[in-house]
């Protein structure tokens, strides 16, 4: 699967001193958590966006949603 | 000898391409558009926000990141918790279906070779026969 090399190959950018590595059922459930946040995130964003009458979503709706985001995840 | 890292600029086009998808979807299920710099934000935004899983795994002071690891990340929504704890739950059920699948198989295989030795009248040993 091309999407669970990319999100192995992202986890092991960011394990820069190579200890650490991530175990195959892992990289797919990381990989599912990535969705659900990217889905999470865009969905809040169109609704912020929706809110305010506006049918385009912008950087500004997205930095609205952001902190509560965060904290949810 | 290892094949090269690949440059941080490709993983985050691959991301990218990825949210970008992810984000037609969601614009589709809304009715509504997204800016490019909205794609653009978000894909920076889930680039960072790996790396911050992968601290918090850390933790554990482990060198593997296990499922378990994973699962504590989504403590902190009941719902996203049930999701993914229900997802590990298939990958462990898939596993251990392929398990059971390759031990059959070569149980099957080992069966397959004796009876042959035997000179038993049974024709699927035949496929098993070494030549």
């Amino acid at each position: 699967m091309e999407r669970e090399e990319t999100v192995g190959r992202l986890l092991h950018l960011h394990f820069r001193d190579g200890r650490t590595r991530v175990n195959g059922d892992a990289q797919l459930l990381m990989m599912e958590m990535l969705n659900v946040f990217v889905r999470e995130t865009a969905a809040r964003a169109a609704r912020q966006a929706q809110a305010e009458d506006l049918g385009k979503v912008d950087v500004e709706h997205v930095e609205k949603v952001l902190p509560q985001l965060l904290l949810d995840f | 000898m290892a094949a090269a890292q690949p440059r941080p600029a490709r993983l985050k086009a691959a991301v990218h391409y990825t949210v970008g998808c992810l984000c037609q979807e969601v614009a589709e299920d809304k009715d509504v558009q997204f800016s490019k710099q909205t794609i653009a934000a978000i894909s920076e935004i889930t680039f960072r926000q790996c790396g911050v899983f992968l601290i918090l795994c850390r933790h554990a002071k482990r060198s593997t990141v296990t499922t378990e690891d994973v699962k504590l990340l989504a403590r902190r929504s009941s719902c996203l918790l049930k999701y993914i704890t229900e997802k590990s739950e298939e990958l462990a059920l898939n596993n251990m279906e392929q398990k059971e699948k390759k031990k059959k198989k070569s149980s099957a295989v080992k069966e397959g070779r004796t009876s042959g030795e035997h000179e038993a009248a049974v024709t699927e040993s035949e496929d098993y026969n070494m030549a």
